[in-house]
């Protein structure tokens, strides 16, 4: 009876050894694929070289300058890498990936980790672009990213391409949030005498204007999905001449039909799926905040203070919350409420002044605005909604007013006086990179598309 | 009588003078008392007066930009006697020294202790070892240094696991930068300036989709090991897996240093 007992249970044991060899022989486990990373004192920005793309026809020459530069400008700006600079680039340029030497990249001077190139080629009126991007650090690895366009043979095509392979290359990089170079900025120019709503490039190039109302154009806001323009105009309603919600359609060129109402009608601001514009009216005499659909129907009432409340601007990553302002507490002030009009709060700052133009970044955390402190002028500066921790963005440079988030979160552009005209300028989010816009006559207003 | 005139004269200029005097001792009082008031309680850049706390640029966590770069002191070279032996240093060139009268007490001890024979090593060090202390930051590839393994502050290296880091740098950078940007560093306790290195695993699917997170390494501070699982999870889906890797799922260590 013992003898038994003790033998099954050597033949257990023996069991169960043989059963962890089998598992510790087991591949898959093993072999798996991983990598370690990290993040903590500060980001080293992986340094990006962008290569002159090779004309194949010399008439593709002055196109192939453009399209570098256009590429090299973006890159630039995107706030994620450093570009290197060109005069560390080698001189023999590859325009096919067989004749790219990668150590002449990687190593000094250029230390490049990525390198674009590629080349373009023009036969009449057809455009043709080749545009890779290789991990030059690592001879063995394949390609990053490879691209072929083809379109005509124009300035605006080119440089749309430019864009759209930078974008590329901004989305790999910085883990999936797009690239803004493809997006465009409607603002107000008074160049054609009027003031008229305009749209540009991110980067300035491709001024046009969109509206010919002559008449006064204010406050330009794009639809989330980017196919119209919500302003204020000034136009007759009820016999007299007042200001108005005005919508623009960029599909059709023309404007939307839009209900009008007594007294002052302003400061439009699209809800975050489009369906709702809320603005300000002083149809009932006092200037508050309405919200109304996008054509015009289910006209609510939001706000009821003995002050003035304006300039709406909807969170657009939850929908709920609506930063405005308002003169209730003596001098304009930020408030927030629920974007039904309950639950309204002062957004307190130390200090006094006049505080305008509030801005949502996209990720809805942080408020941008314009503040004038009581011993200075117009500054910009950016509120972090939760902890109420500020940073100021902009200091001693004329007034800076009318922030509006680039759809990335990484750029904000603004208007300001620094020159001594008002113009559009736009920068990174953290204050760097300043880079003017516009420079004919007076532009106010910009407004970052959300695509 | 011209005499006469001049003691008058000199009478007559006497209380002039003391009043002028007087008035010239409070001019000079008020200007002094009044540039103290106007200037009392405003030190130039200081916190009184209308300056209010406002924070550095470029330290905003939400704004999805890299933070910058950090100096920190190298802990490579330091001034520790090594292992093996130095290089003899060069000599520098003598100055005559007026001898010190010695004291009685500096005499040097009666019994010299000798090297010990037993404790000493004397195998000789390998051909082409760096000496302790003397070396440097290696010069590594991008791909091996930052991406393969600067973390636990060693070099990278391709073990069973493969050559992911190798082969998808940018895949690399591109979830560090998405989980940094994440990172929101406004949800730590404000109390808490440093802390230790924190280390989550997870797994990316093909479709970047992120499972098993799990902290396997502690910073200590809850708030801390919070803020960094919230950080993966939301930076969930990642991009997509390249589509030249063949496996199907890529395991990650992700290391936080938490530092205001």
């Amino acid at each position: 009876m013992g003898a038994t007992v003790s033998s099954s249970r050597i033949y257990s044991l023996c069991f169960a050894v043989v059963l962890c060899g089998f598992s510790l022989l087991t591949p898959g486990a093993a072999a798996q694929d991983w990598f370690r990373t990290g993040t903590g004192l500060g980001v080293e920005k992986a340094r990006v070289a962008a290569a002159d793309f090779v004309p194949r026809s010399s008439s593709a020459q002055p196109l192939a300058k453009i399209f570098s530069d256009v590429l090299r400008a973006d890159l630039e700006f995107s706030g994620i890498l450093e570009l290197v600079s060109k005069s560390f680039y080698p001189l023999e340029v590859p325009s096919v990936p067989s004749e790219l030497k990668h150590a002449a990249w990687s190593e000094a001077p250029a230390s490049a980790h990525f390198l674009a190139f590629g080349n373009l080629s023009a036969s009449g009126n057809d455009l043709a672009i080749e545009a890779w991007l290789y991990d030059v650090s690592n001879p063995a690895a394949p390609a990053v990213l490879g691209k072929r366009y083809r379109g005509e043979v124009t300035d605006a095509q080119l440089r749309r391409f430019a864009h759209q392979f930078a974008d590329e290359i901004i989305s790999r990089l910085s883990g999936g949030i797009p690239g803004v170079a493809s997006t465009q900025i409607a603002f107000v120019s008074s160049r054609g005498g009027n003031k008229e709503i305009w749209v540009m490039d991110y980067d300035g190039a491709n001024q046009r204007p969109v509206t010919s109302l002559r008449s006064i154009a204010l406050t330009p806001r794009w639809s989330p999905d980017a196919t119209r323009i919500a302003f204020t105009c000034y136009a007759s309603a009820g016999g007299f001449i007042s200001a108005q919600i005005c919508i623009h359609s960029m599909e059709t060129g023309k404007l939307v039909a839009f209900p009008r109402w007594r007294g002052t009608n302003s400061a439009p601001a699209w809800s975050p799926d489009g369906s709702q514009i809320m603005f300000m009216s002083s149809m009932h005499g006092d200037p508050e905040l309405f919200l109304a659909d996008a054509n015009g129907g289910h006209l609510k009432r939001l706000t009821y203070s003995a002050g003035a409340d304006t300039s709406p601007a909807w969170n657009p990553k939850t929908g709920q919350r609506v930063a405005f302002v308002s003169d209730r507490g003596g001098i304009p002030q930020l408030y927030l409420m629920n974007a039904d009009g309950s639950n309204t709060e002062k957004l307190d700052l130390p200090d006094m002044g006049y505080v305008i133009d509030p801005a949502w970044s996209p990720n809805g955390q942080l408020l941008a605005f314009s503040w004038r402190r009581p011993s200075g002028n117009y500054d910009l500066y950016v509120m972090d909604v939760a902890s109420r921790k500020l940073v100021e963005l902009t200091r001693d440079a004329g007034r800076n007013e009318r922030p509006s988030w680039a759809p990335d979160g990484r750029h904000i552009v603004f208007e300001s006086t620094r020159t001594g005209t008002r113009q559009i300028w736009s920068m990174l989010a953290d204050g760097t990179q300043l880079r003017q816009l516009t420079t004919q006559a007076q532009n106010e207003s910009p407004n970052w598309s959300a695509r | 009588m011209s005499q006469d005139f001049y003691h008058q004269a000199a009478d007559r200029l006497q209380t002039p003078l003391l009043w002028s005097l007087a008035f010239h001792v409070f001019l000079f009082g008020s200007l002094v008392l009044s540039t103290y008031y106007s200037h009392r309680g405003e030190f130039w850049g200081g916190t009184g007066g209308g300056a209010i706390t406002v924070g550095l640029v470029g330290h905003l966590s939400g704004v999805p930009l890299p933070r910058p770069e950090v100096m920190t002191p190298s802990r490579v070279v330091d001034e520790t006697k090594g292992l093996y032996q130095s290089e003899p240093k060069p000599k520098e060139a003598e100055t005559p020294a007026q001898k010190i009268p010695e004291f009685e007490r500096n005499k040097p001890p009666r019994y010299v202790t000798r090297p010990s024979r037993v404790l000493e090593n004397d195998t000789p060090p390998p051909p082409g070892a760096i000496p302790y202390g003397q070396g440097g930051a290696p010069t590594m590839p991008y791909t091996q240094f930052t991406v393969g393994g600067g973390a636990a502050g060693g070099l990278g290296f391709t073990g069973p696991g493969g050559d992911f880091a190798g082969r998808f740098a940018w895949y690399v950078e591109a979830v560090r930068n998405r989980i940094s940007s994440n990172w929101l560093q406004s949800t730590v306790d404000p109390a808490v300036r440093w802390a230790p290195r924190a280390v989550v695993t997870f797994q990316v699917l093909r479709d970047g989709t992120v499972i098993n997170v799990e902290l396997t390494r502690s910073s200590g501070n809850a708030s801390v090991d919070n803020s960094t699982r919230r950080a993966i999870l939301s930076s969930s889906p990642m991009p997509r897996l390249p589509e030249q890797y063949t496996g199907s799922f890529v395991a990650v260590e992700f290391w936080f240093d938490f530092r205001r």
